[in-house]
């Protein structure tokens, strides 16, 4: 997946959500959405996977994957406008999602604010806010 | 002034706006928003001086081209207040970017000939709560 976007300073704190609207390209096979201190530490890698109807979470320590989560409730389909809610908890990540569900991943290295995104694969951002 | 967000690798083209909504803090002496290739290559430096280098309610624009400077311009109206909440619209076409805040609109010309803004960066006494990149001003 190449690098669409990256922002550094992002200032997401536990206990504050991260609202990011987009589109999710009409021919894309994944897009991921990855918060942590940099690119090689990530404290939540979110990636729905559009030809595995999967979404795999993860977190990345000094450039090595850790242990895979597997959700396979993948409510988005290609081409369409989304809505993703990212609520960072002391232990755990929540995302909410178009339709309600829930996916959890827990916040593994204890990050406590969250200074880098970046936003890689067939996802356009059309806005993101910070609650 | 301390750096604040900052995001890269975006593709904003001539016509499309980018929306950036914060709060001014209460003991701001200024802040910055700068668009442009990367952080020496600034199609436009929009920054708003409450008190600082010498200003005092003054916003002082520039470019920046292989890391220097170019010419300061500065404008005669000062639409900000401690503390406000604020909305700042930036587009641009071949000729001139143009800022668009709730009660007034700046310009100021596209020096660089720049074809799309890949950067965007917020500096100094301003908190962002939210972005927005849209195709219509």
């Amino acid at each position: 997946m190449s690098e669409k976007l990256e922002i550094f300073n992002l200032g997401l704190k536990s206990g504050h959500s991260l609202k990011i609207k987009g589109k999710i390209s009409n021919d894309t096979d994944s897009f991921s959405i990855n918060l942590g201190c940099r690119s090689s530490d990530l404290a939540f890698h979110f990636n729905p996977r559009f030809n595995e109807s999967v979404i795999v979470c993860n977190s990345k320590c000094s450039n090595a994957w850790q242990a895979e989560h597997r959700d396979d409730h993948l409510c988005f389909s290609r081409g369409s406008s989304v809505k993703i809610v990212i609520e960072m908890l002391e232990d755990k990540f929540q995302v909410k999602l178009p339709d309600g569900h829930e996916v959890e991943f827990p916040n593994r290295h204890c990050y406590s604010k969250i200074d880098y995104m970046s936003v890689k694969g067939g996802f356009k951002v059309t806005s993101f806010k910070l609650d | 002034m301390e750096q604040g967000l900052v995001v890269t690798q975006l593709d904003i083209q001539p016509g499309e706006c980018i929306k950036v909504k914060g709060k001014i803090l209460s003991d701001a002496k200024g802040f910055a928003v700068n668009v442009g290739k990367d952080s020496s290559t600034l199609l436009l430096h929009f920054n708003p001086r409450f008190d600082c280098h010498g200003d005092v309610n003054t916003i002082v624009c520039n470019s920046k081209q292989d890391g220097t400077w170019g010419e300061e311009d500065r404008k005669a109206d000062f639409p900000f207040q401690h503390g406000d909440k604020t909305e700042i619209c930036i587009s641009f076409n071949e000729t001139e970017a143009t800022v668009k805040l709730p009660d007034a609109e700046f310009q100021f010309p596209n020096r660089l000939g720049m074809e799309k803004i890949e950067y965007l960066a917020v500096e100094g006494d301003f908190k962002v709560k939210a972005i927005k990149f849209s195709d219509q001003l």
